[in-house]
């Protein structure tokens, strides 16, 4: 069976626990897999580093991305992305503090699906991964595979 | 001119008669022959004399003729001379027709000179004015350039400082929301997680600390929008205030359904300003009437342009809770606040945020207002 991976870019420990559980909250059982800042993300995106030899074609199903990134920034590993044959159609989603004009522009402006802010309160958050959770995991279309 | 030989007479001595008589006589008749000798000699004398005369005569008779000669020749140079003298006449008459021409073209001219001197004299005095005048300009000019450099200078500053607070800005927005979501969401797990192992006053102090912490993330997004609309670059449009206020008001109405509030906004009010933040300042403005009424019954709330002396002045009026006029000059500052949480929630930012997008754009912004008397907020706009 296809098993749809969630990854995660997270440099902030509290915010992956809190993730974690606002996906729990909310039944989606799907792996995650976090990476820690820019250059890990690009690692495993691309099968390379540690993630060497990683199977790519088992996804990710979507990405959710954080802009501040130690090493190499959300805009950055989103950019080289959409840079790249393969992985140019992965759905992004930035998942954020800030709500800056100049931070959703860019982000968009680089090839993001989707821009959203996490609220301060656990409860909206929880709220906002499952909407993200239905629309990405469930209810979008994937792109079909290039053959 | 002539000068013929002079006659000259020799008189000779008597000399001493030896014999009275005979001699007296013989002497007389000697002196007598001496006389006559003399006189023949004198004769001789008078005749060449004559002769020279005639000669003389003679000699200016030649002369005569030659002067006649000369006096016709005299005479005919001065008849030539007499036509000459006409001519002349003629001419210096022209000459002095001329000389006369000349003096009215003279006069005319010294009249000429005299205006051109008037003239030249009013131009001294006029030049030393345009001199002033320059002076000044060129005064003014330095003046200008100081103050040029200076701005440069300053908008320079200006500019690092903003970039400074943007950077600034980010940073707040990035940051101080991170450890507040922990907060927030750490207790909230504890609630969920812990319920059975905590009392009433344990989970009272964990809503306590959830509620601060939303209260902060409010209050920093709030900064942040009063810092944006500071950073942010204005931008002016033709705008429909009329329609801004109408489409506030409807969407105040379909949040609150329930609330009994009429609104009275005039037609056809526009303005040149940035649509974003006129938007922005409108709704602050039309937001407060609408939470400073919501103690009433019933109420009403208006938008319209001020009947008072001031070009351009619209206002935004209420009959709700007010304020004390003794604090009115607190209304527009950041944080600061007329009411309690309780009486009416905020954070003391959204007049400061309609007094600095009314400043941005060369406006005023006042209020009038009493407790329970409603308030109103007049504003102009440049």
């Amino acid at each position: 069976m296809e098993t749809k991976t969630i990854l995660l870019v997270e440099d902030n420990a509290d915010d992956e626990a809190l993730t974690f559980r606002a996906l729990m909250k909310n039944n989606i059982s799907n792996q995650l897999v976090v990476a820690r800042d820019g250059a890990e993300a690009l690692d495993y995106l691309f099968a390379t580093g540690k993630y060497s030899g990683r199977d790519v074609s088992l996804g990710p199903q979507v990405v959710l991305l954080d802009l501040n990134l130690p090493k190499v920034s959300g805009l950055e590993v989103l950019r080289q992305l959409r840079a790249n044959e393969r992985t140019k159609l992965l759905p992004v989603v930035i998942l954020t503090s800030s709500n800056e004009d100049q931070d959703r522009l860019q982000g968009y402006d680089s090839g993001a699906n989707s821009y959203v802010r996490k609220p301060v309160d656990f409860n909206q958050f929880v709220e906002s991964v499952r909407q993200l959770g239905l629309y990405w995991l469930i209810l979008n279309e994937q792109p079909p595979a290039r053959r | 001119m002539m000068s013929g030989p002079t006659p000259h007479y020799h008189l000779q001595e008597a000399r001493p008669d030896p014999e009275p008589e005979s001699s007296a006589i013989e002497n007389a008749r000697r002196a007598t022959l001496n006389i006559l000798e003399d006189f023949a000699a004198e004769k001789c004398e008078l005749e060449s004399g004559q002769r020279a005369t005639l000669n003389i005569l003679e000699d200016f008779d030649a002369e005569k003729k030659r002067m006649a000669g000369a006096e016709r020749a005299v005479l005919n140079i001065l008849e030539d001379f007499a036509s000459e003298k006409s001519q002349l006449e003629e001419f210096q008459h022209s000459f002095l027709n001329i000389l006369e021409d000349f003096s009215q073209e003279k006069n005319r001219l010294e009249g000429t000179q005299r205006a051109v001197l008037n003239i030249l004299e009013d131009f001294e005095g006029e030049k030393a004015n345009v001199e002033l005048v320059n002076e000044r300009l060129e005064n003014e000019i330095r003046d200008r350039k100081h103050i040029e450099v200076e701005m440069q200078r300053t908008n320079m500053e200006l500019s690092a400082a903003n970039k400074e607070l943007e950077a600034f800005s980010y940073s707040v927005s990035h940051d101080l929301r991170t450890p507040l979501r922990s907060i927030d969401g750490f207790s909230q797990a504890l609630l969920e997680d812990c319920a059975d192992k905590l009392d009433a006053t344990a989970m009272d102090y964990l809503h306590r600390v959830r509620s601060a912490a939303q209260r902060m993330a409010t209050l920093i997004d709030d900064m942040l929008n009063l810092s944006r609309v500071t950073r942010c670059e204005l931008r002016r449009e033709s705008l429909d205030l009329s329609a801004i206020a109408k489409s506030i008001a409807s969407e105040l109405q379909e949040a609150e359904p329930e609330r009994r509030v009429e609104f009275a906004i005039e037609d056809g009010l526009t303005a040149v300003a940035d649509p974003q933040l006129i938007r922005v300042a409108m709704e602050n403005l039309i937001r407060n009437s609408w939470k400073y009424t919501s103690g009433h019954p019933t109420a009403r709330i208006e938008f319209g342009r001020s009947d008072a002396n001031v070009k351009d002045c619209f206002f935004v009026g209420d009959d709700g809770a007010g304020f004390d006029p003794r604090y009115a000059a607190r209304l527009f500052g950041a944080f600061q606040r007329l009411h309690t949480a309780k009486e009416f929630p905020g954070t003391g930012v959204g007049l400061a945020t309609v007094h600095r997008i009314i400043h941005r754009h060369g406006g005023e912004i006042w209020a009038i207002g009493a407790v329970e008397k409603g308030a109103t907020f007049y504003f102009t706009l440049r």
